[in-house]
Parts: structure tokens; sequence; C-alpha cells
């Protein structure tokens, strides 16, 4: 088993290894790409660690995703330029000004009845911490009333779906706060003391790549912490979990907050690099999107679903070139999730270690700790 | 005299118009190892069902030791020291051997205290012991899926061990297995012995004999007898109980 774990964080660090190199063989155009699909690949950990870890299958981690790309969206709007029109030195969105009833005072304290609660994004930093508070705090309160109350399965998959949905319809419909379908737009770069990450720069993908890297080892590492063997226990039986004397709710809560947050860092990482926050980032086509990345690259595998978030979004961009394929690759995406989910539940990540441990079996067939593949072959063997 | 661990008195839960357990009564002292005996349906799973937590009873109360503990939530009772076997065999099936015992081995509940790695050098030769206990010393890196029926039902006893509760709980331990298990499993329950209060529910006499000391009956909810093996098997009203049928045999 330990020699399993040694493997295990080769292969990480073969992969932090490629994507911090990645730029000294890509065009800065394609910087921005590969960031947004790393971004995608923070995501495949967030639906590893909710749905391979703690058996919750969140059909809702877009409004995570969501929130925090709206929190640092709206910072990033007040500090662009087109929110200092007509010479006033006080911002305003843009949209807030056009939308405005006549007469009304163009500030923003009160130039409709609700962007009051836009002033204290004046601070770029108070739209970050936003970005991670709001996030935890829903799924906090969501969290409490789902597990709390023991509602398990499906049905947490059906209550986190409409909660994206309801989100989606309430950010679209205040739209003299939000712009609504139209989206925030035209936001400034990200400062740092007086760096900007310029969306295309080098800086901001290596910002993404590191970013991506601590959360990957960082949610490797909770797994294999004491919590985290618990929270994978009750998964496997809640109730046998609960007899042990484990308060299984807080470990549930803890781990579904914890992917939130991940889930809304990337979103704010996300509106460096592509420069807007919109409400199809709680389409349920994109939730459900992310779980079908995880579970291609495989669930019960952090860097697995990492890993298929990206394959998956690098290889439609490159079939997306060629109009006639689109269409095809979203068949090709569906018919290899539906074979995935009948015959590879633990998806390619899961199949590549299976291949690695029988590999790696053969290679050493008289170490005994070793035999384990050929025992469960046994063992299966037995039951067939 | 012993001090007494578990006390149920006047305990009584409906489902329906069925009274599946009715004004039952008994004490059960430290260190006892006690078993139920009852026809299918006789409650004793319903009774076990009320102690741990499971089912909510409608009347009388559960003391442990001092403490009473009716009605509370089950991992509350787990902690105040009452461990429980299902008549399923119930193991997190996705883990290895090994680690179901590390799980069973942590004793802070906190998410946030279970946050490091690792476990004492002490928990971990614990859990070689118990290995060692239930003979799952070779398969503690198997996933906990491929084991045998038996090994399965040892693996959860192990838990039980771990997790070192003051009352353990069996229900039909040896259900589905073969002479030879039943001999292993009686071999484990009677290690548990002393270490531990033990309440077992069994059907098969040959393994009662092994182990047991005091027999509990039940029938339609209701406590029938309770004494020693030799007075069970010949009372009267046990025996009317049981007419026709093979349990006491
Ligand atoms: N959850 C339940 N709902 C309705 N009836 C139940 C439930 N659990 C047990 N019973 C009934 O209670 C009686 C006792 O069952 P049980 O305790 O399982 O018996 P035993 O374990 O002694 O075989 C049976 O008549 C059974 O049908
Ligand atoms: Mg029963």
């Amino acid at each position: 088993m330990a020699s399993r774990q040694r493997y295990d964080f080769l292969l990480y660090g073969i992969f932090v290894a490629a994507i911090l190199l990645a730029p000294l063989m890509l065009e800065e155009f394609w910087l921005n790409r590969i960031a947004k699909y790393l971004v995608f690949g923070m995501l495949g950990v967030a639906v590893a660690l909710s749905w391979g870890y703690a058996g919750i299958l969140n059909l809702g981690q877009g409004l995570f995703f969501g929130a925090g790309a709206y929190m640092l969206a709206m910072s990033l709007k007040l500090a662009s330029p087109t929110s200092l029109q007509q010479g006033s030195d006080k911002p305003v969105p843009d949209f807030m000004l056009w939308n405005a009833e006549p007469g009304a005072l163009t500030q923003l304290c009160c130039i409709n009845k609700g962007s009051f609660i836009w002033l204290p994004f004046q601070s770029q930093w108070f739209g970050v911490a936003m970005g991670i508070v709001l996030p935890v705090a829903i799924a906090t309160i969501t969290g409490m009333i789902v597990f709390r109350n023991r509602i398990s399965g499906v049905f947490v998959s059906i209550i986190t779906l409409a909660l994206v949905l309801l989100v989606r319809l309430l950010v679209i419909d205040a739209q003299p706060l939000t712009n609504g379908f139209n989206r925030l737009t035209d936001l400034a770069w990200l400062t740092i003391g007086a760096f900007q990450f310029d969306p295309y720069s080098r800086a901001t993908y290596y910002l993404v790549a590191i970013a991506l890297s601590l959360v990957l080892v960082g949610a490797r590492l909770l797994v294999s912490t004491r919590a985290g063997l618990i929270l994978q226990a009750t998964r496997d039986d809640e109730t046998r979990a609960r007899y042990l004397g484990l308060d299984v709710p807080s470990y549930q809560i803890f781990f579904f907050v914890v992917s939130a947050a991940i889930c809304g860092f990337a979103g704010m990482l996300y509106v460096m690099v592509s420069e807007f926050a919109s409400p199809t980032f709680m389409d349920l086509s994109f939730s459900i999107t992310m779980v079908v990345w995880a579970a291609v690259g495989g669930r019960s595998s952090i860097l697995g679903a990492c890993v298929g978030a990206i394959l998956i979004n690098m290889i439609e961009a490159k079939v997306s070139e060629t109009k006639a394929l689109v269409e095809v690759w979203k068949a090709v995406v569906g018919l290899i999730f539906v074979l995935v989910v009948l015959y590879l539940p633990r998806g390619l990540g899961g199949f590549a270690h299976d291949l690695l441990d029988r590999w790696r079996a053969r290679n050493a067939e008289a170490v005994p700790d070793e035999g384990l593949v050929a025992e469960r072959r046994d063992t299966v063997a037995e039951r067939g | 005299m012993a001090a007494t661990a578990l006390t149920i008195d006047g305990l009584e839960v409906s489902f329906g118009s069925v009274k599946a357990v009715n004004n039952v009564t008994m004490t059960i002292a430290e260190g006892e190892l006690r078993v139920l005996l009852g026809a299918n349906g006789a409650g004793k799973t319903t009774l076990m069902d009320l102690i741990s937590g499971r089912t909510h009873s409608t009347r009388g109360h559960i003391h442990l030791y001092d403490t009473e503990i009716t009605n509370w939530q089950e991992h509350r009772i787990a902690r105040a020291g009452i461990g429980r076997k299902f008549q399923i065999p119930s193991v997190f099936r996705e883990l290895t051997v090994r680690q179901n015992f590390e799980v069973a081995s942590c004793r802070n509940p906190s998410v946030f205290a279970n946050l490091g790695f690792g476990f004492s050098r002490q928990t971990l030769a614990r859990i070689e012991e118990v290995l060692a206990i239930v003979d799952l010393r070779d398969k503690a890196d198997v996933t906990a899926a491929y084991l045998s029926h038996g090994q399965t039902q040892w693996l959860e006893l192990g838990l039980l061990m771990l997790q070192d509760p003051k009352v353990i709980l069996l229900d039909e331990p040896t259900a589905g297995m073969t002479a030879a298990e039943t001999k292993k499993t009686a071999k484990i329950i009677n290690s548990m012995r002393g270490k531990h209060t033990l309440l077992v529910v069994e059907h098969d006499m040959a393994f009662v004999r092994e182990i047991a000391e005091r027999i509990t009956v039940l029938h339609l909810g209701e406590v029938l007898a309770e004494g020693d093996i030799a007075s069970i098997e010949t009372d009267q009203a046990v025996r009317r109980a049981y007419l026709g049928s093979r349990s006491i045999s």
C-alpha cells in the first residue's frame, strides 16, 4: 500500500511539472486557453472530492463556481475604466447608468434600489474574499439542512440542482444589479501591488497553474488524513459509521464546504482568465458537464478527475475547429460517459490504477505485499 | 458484586398494531455474556434497535451504567459506550481491512481533530492485535468487498473490538456460517468476554452452549424466561413456545 502511495505522488509530481513547464512549449495565445482548462481541472478536483470521496453527487457545483465568479467580477467591474464614465471619480457600472431612471442620483449608493450592495466591492480584496466566503456560507447552510436531516443519495442531487437553477433565475432576474443575461463584461485586470494580471500573459497562466497544483495536492493530502478516511467510510456505510460513534453529518458538511470553496476559487480564476461572469455558469448543463468530466477521468481519483476535465476540453477545442466534428464529438463524449458508467465505475483514472497494479504484480511476483491484484481476481472468480 | 452495565426497564415499541417489544425488563451485569433467544419475529433485533438508538421506544427506560440513554441519537449512544454488530454484516466495503480498523480506532469524533495524518504507535499495535484475533492478518490490505461472508463477519467483530465500547450487542453473529466458521466465531467472542459486556442474539444451540452463561428468551415481544442453559432447556413455557420448532433441541 505504501508503495502505491509513492506511485501516486510520483504521478502528481509529473502532472504538476507538466503544467508548470507547458509555457516553454506553447505560444502565448494558447496559454489563455489552457489556463481555462486548468480551471476546469480544478472543478474536476471539487467533484471528485464530493462525489468520489463523500458519495455526494452535487449537481449544483455551478452555483459555487458562479458565486465565486460574480464576487470577483463585481470588484473588477468597478475597477474597470468603463465604470468611470462621465467624468465621475466614483465608479458606477456602465450598465447601471444605461438603465438608470431619469433623475436618479448617478452614484453607487443609490442609482437603483439595490446598488448599495456594490459599495464594498470597490475594494478588490473584498471581492476576492467574498469569492470564497459566499460559496462557503451557502454550502454550510445547505449542508447543515441537508445532511443533518439525513437526506442522501439522489435527493441531495435534486436539491442542489434545484438550488443552482433558483439562483440562476435570481441573477438573471436582478438585471439592474447583475446585468442579467448580458453578463458582467469589460472587467479590469486583477492587480497585486503595481502588477496587473493580463489574462493572456504568462503570469496569469502561472497563477492558475500554481493555484491548481496547490489545490490538487492539498485535496490529495486532505483525503489521506484520518478525516478523509472517515469520510470514505461514511460514503461506504453511513449507518456503520454512526454506530462507531462518528458524527456523520459533520464530515459530510465539512467536505461539501471544502468542495464548494474550491469551486468558488475556480470561479474567480475563470473570471481572471476569461474577463467575464455570466449566468450561464449556473446553467444546469454546465454542472452536469463537470460531473461527466469527473466520471470519465475517474471520480475516485482526484488527479484522474482533474486530468479528465483538462483532456476532454483540450480535445473538444481541437475538434471544434472543424464544424462538422462538433456534434460528433458531443456524441463521442456522451458515449464514453455511458461506457465508463457501465464498465469502469472508477473512470479512466481508476482503470489506469488497476493496470498499474497489474503491471506491478507481474513485475514483482515474489514480493508478498504485491499479491493484492491476483488475490482480488481470485476472490472475484470464486464468487462468479 | 459486579455493577449493572445495562438496565432495561419496561421497554415498549409498536409497529402499527404489532407490539414488537412489550414491557421488556432485564438487567445485565458488567462483564456478563447474555444470550438472547427467540423465534423469528420475537423482537430480538427490535430490542437491539431500541438499545442502540435506531428505533425510538414509546415507553420505558434504558440505562448504561448510571446514564439514561433512552432515545438518544445513534452516534451519541455509541460514544456513551454501546457497540453493535448487525444481522446483515455491515463494514466499509470499499476500504481495506486495515483501513476499516483505522476508522474504528478514531477516538475523537470531530472532523477538525482528525485533520492529521496517521495513528499513534499504540493504536497501530492494537490494530495488529485485533487482526490476529479475528485471523485477518494476511487479508489486511484486501478491500473488504472481496472478503468471504465469514471474514466479513469477523471484520465487523474486529471493528467493535477497536471501538472498544463497554457494552456490545451482537445480532446473529454466526448467521450463514459453516460449522468451522461458527467455531472460530465462538472463539473470537469468547476472547471478547471479560473486556466487554455482551448481549448476543443466537439461534444455534450448539453455539449457545459454547458461549452462554445466562439466557433470556423473548417470545412475541415479551420476556418468556431467563436463566442458565439447563433451566431454559427444561422450562415448560419455553418448550411450549417452541413446540415443533428446531430451535431447542
Ligand atoms: N420497522 C418495522 N416496521 C414494522 N414492523 C417491524 C419493523 N421491524 C420489525 N417489525 C416487526 O416486529 C417484529 C419483531 O421483529 P424482529 O425484531 O426483527 O424479530 P427477530 O429479530 O427476533 O427475528 C416482527 O413481527 C417484525 O415483522
Ligand atoms: Mg433479527
